[in-house]
């Protein structure tokens, strides 16, 4: 991409991962849907915001919670989208029959797998980017507005990095994007279904035990005992094990699949 | 006819010995208060005990215990039942010398300082004023909520600012 004019001429190029990225990017934004996901989610965070603000019994919450429930809410659902973003990366090309001519260019599958997860996670950067003014407005007057954003965008980059891969690693294995996100929102659902629990029963060691592992229910729990009990950052720290485990684990296992088993079909035969 | 009347004389006498014994039993009882002063935020919830002693020998008729909640402030209206949805406990009887006792979930609905008491009354509608305990005094303080001033701006802006943004680009990718 850089090149220097003189007698030694070096010509270098970019690294693939950053040109599949690239091209990523440019079909996500430039055509359009990563705009509209974006659209769709600002008008979820607005009603949010608006019912938060102006609704009596929302309204009952105190600013802290307030700010919470909208940050929980950005978090799961530009997670979400990053899920969604990654599990049509690959079956998705191979269901529109453009995976092989993707194969055949000079990448390497663990940089192509590499450039279609950080497109995938520009899509929660931009859900975080569009929360921004929602939880500015929510938390001003309380100085949580720092606090929020710092967890916000760590908590939530550690649960997209997580859902991104897994998703990736369905696609990998998906003949159609039916079945991929069919797959990846089944398991989303899986993961979530802690979250609705009653109270009563995320008491005691067992209660406590499934929420740490969980990694969404212990990323989320992290976020609510920063911000509305006040909490230190060191203090529930062991809270973010299981996010920073499921990151760690599920991004290998990403790369290590998309770098073996990106085929064109399910079976192989490329 | 003179058995007629001694029957009804007799049913008089009985019935005004059965009120006199259950005035005695309902003076007996006794409604004690485990806290006397909460303090509290708004909309938190509180929880409070009460122990309604029977000291006679014998034991209560039913009985029905019903929670009130009112202001100290003059103008502040006080709707009980937004404080607590479940203000009357139907206790049954109570046996001699025993007690029961009673936990009610309050939640703090208006800021100021509110009383809570507690009456006890015989279910059998006996016209006797009922025996009520200690007013425990709740000061319940304002929360931070939020101004909704200023969210409908916001709430409609940034959606409308990237729907035009994604109609931008979709006007710009046709003209190519």
């Amino acid at each position: 991409m850089i090149a220097t004019a003189g007698p030694n001429v070096r010509h270098r190029r970019p690294h693939a991962w950053a040109i599949v990225a690239e091209q990523e990017l440019r079909d996500l934004w430039l055509g359009g849907r990563g705009l509209l996901l974006g659209l769709a989610f600002s008008v979820l965070l607005s009603i949010i915001a608006y019912l938060t603000a102006t609704n009596q019994a929302l309204n009952f919450l105190e600013q802290r919670e307030s700010v919470n429930l909208t940050l929980q809410v950005a978090i799961a659902v530009g997670s979400l989208l990053a899920l969604l973003a990654a599990a049509d990366a690959v079956s998705g090309e191979r269901e529109r029959s453009t995976l092989e001519s993707v194969l055949l260019t000079p990448v390497s599958r663990l940089e192509l797998t590499g450039g279609k997860m950080l497109a995938a996670l520009s899509l929660w950067l931009a859900a975080f980017a569009i929360t921004i003014p929602y939880v500015w407005f929510l938390g001003r007057g309380v100085q949580l507005v720092g606090h929020a954003l710092l967890t916000g965008i760590v908590v939530g980059t550690l649960l997209a990095l997580f859902l991104a891969s897994l998703g990736m690693i369905v696609s990998v294995f998906s003949n159609s994007n039916r079945v991929s996100l069919t797959l990846s929102l089944f398991l989303l659902l899986a993961i979530f279904a802690p979250t609705q629990l009653p109270s009563s029963a995320q008491k005691g060691w067992a209660g406590e035990f499934l929420l740490r592992v969980n990694p969404l229910t212990a990323g989320e729990h992290y976020v609510g005992k920063i911000l509305v009990s006040g909490h230190t950052w060191n203090e529930d720290v062991s809270w973010l094990i299981s996010p920073v485990v499921a990151a760690a684990v599920f991004s290998v296992v990403a790369a290590i699949v998309g770098a073996r088993y990106i085929r064109l079909g399910r079976g192989g035969g490329e | 006819m003179s058995v007629k009347r001694a029957i009804a004389a007799g049913l008089a006498i009985s019935s005004i010995a059965l009120a006199n014994a259950s005035a005695a039993a309902a003076g007996d009882v006794s409604v004690t208060v485990d806290r006397s002063h909460i303090t509290t935020k708004l909309g938190q919830k509180i929880v409070f005990r009460t122990t309604i002693a029977n000291h006679a020998s014998s034991p209560t008729g039913p009985l029905i215990a019903h929670l009130n909640v009112l202001s100290f402030r003059n103008g502040v209206e006080v709707d009980p039942e937004d404080w607590s949805t479940h203000r009357t406990r139907y206790l049954g009887t109570i046996p001699a010398r025993g007690a029961r006792t009673i936990t009610w979930n309050v939640h703090a609905i208006n800021t100021g300082r509110i009383a809570l008491y507690v009456a006890v009354l015989p279910q059998a509608g006996v016209n006797q004023p009922p025996t009520t305990g200690r007013t425990v005094q709740l000061v319940v303080a304002g929360r931070k909520t939020l101004n909704s001033g200023g969210i409908l701006p916001l709430a409609l802006g940034v959606p409308a600012l990237l729907g035009l943004l994604a109609g931008g680009m979709r006007v710009t990718r046709r003209r190519r």
